[in-house]
């Protein structure tokens, strides 16, 4: 799993890249608590890069979305791959957490 | 049959084998990935819940493909634990009311065709098959 942070306006921008399940969803979830704790207005984790993801990522980004929501950080996904958006789908987290289909929708969202 | 330790890092080596088994007998990638990520899911929580004890405990797996499924059989020495009996989570609770956890089983039965369950000889024995096509 390989995590890059970009500022981009007043979104910070993780983009993943790699398998999201029980070993990598640790350095993800420090990342994104990491990133909140700094307060930015929005927070954007990019998918394009992420071809699988288990319940454990799916536990990671709950947490981040929550934790967001507390903060007054505004979070989103953005270009989910078909294989984790259908995942995603079963789990219910179309409803809970705001996804998008490419970083430019996810950052003009966020503005 | 493969006999895999409990450590997280042997789901990725299973994942591997399964792709090049599906590879070999030309299976979809979906029902390849759904079963991989039905194991991932049922290993990790076998791994996470099953022993009280931090030793090594082997997991058996086998793969096969039968009546036009992909099947894979999961067997640990854990405590009893019957996936089947988990309450589901609630999918249209609101962000806030959200718990956390429970989604790995919900994926198992969600993704597979069929789940099966039985606890015979101190084992549990859980297996589940995904239909091709």
């Amino acid at each position: 799993m390989d995590l890059t942070t970009t500022k981009i306006g007043a979104a910070t921008v993780v983009a993943a890249v790699g398998r999201i399940d029980s070993i990598t969803a640790k350095p993800l979830e420090e990342k994104l608590l990491g990133v909140i704790q700094e307060g930015p207005p929005a927070l954007v984790v990019d998918f394009t890069g992420v071809d699988y993801i288990s319940s454990a990522g799916l536990r990671v980004l709950l947490v981040a979305a929550k934790k967001s929501k507390a903060a007054q950080c505004k979070f989103a996904l953005c270009s989910l791959q078909p294989a984790v958006r259908e995942v995603f789908e079963i789990s219910g987290f179309g409803t809970i957490i705001a996804i998008h289909a490419d970083r430019a929708g996810a950052l003009a969202a966020a503005d | 049959m493969l006999s895999l330790r409990n450590d997280p890092a042997e789901i990725a080596r299973l994942a591997v084998l399964v792709a090049e088994f599906g590879v070999r007998h030309r299976l979809p990638a979906s029902v390849v990935l759904h079963v991989n990520l039905a194991l991932d899911e049922a290993i990790s929580n076998i791994i996470a819940h099953a022993h009280d004890d931090p030793g090594a405990h082997d997991i058996a797996v086998r793969i096969a493909l039968a009546d036009g499924a992909l099947s894979a059989e999961l067997s640990d020495d854990g405590r009893e634990f019957d996936p089947r009996a988990a309450p589901p989570p609630d999918l249209d609770a609101s962000l806030d009311e959200r718990r956390i956890g429970g989604l790995g089983i919900h994926l198992v039965r969600r993704l597979m065709d069929e789940v099966h369950y039985r606890r015979e000889g101190g084992r549990n024995h859980l297996s589940f098959a995904k239909r091709i096509g």
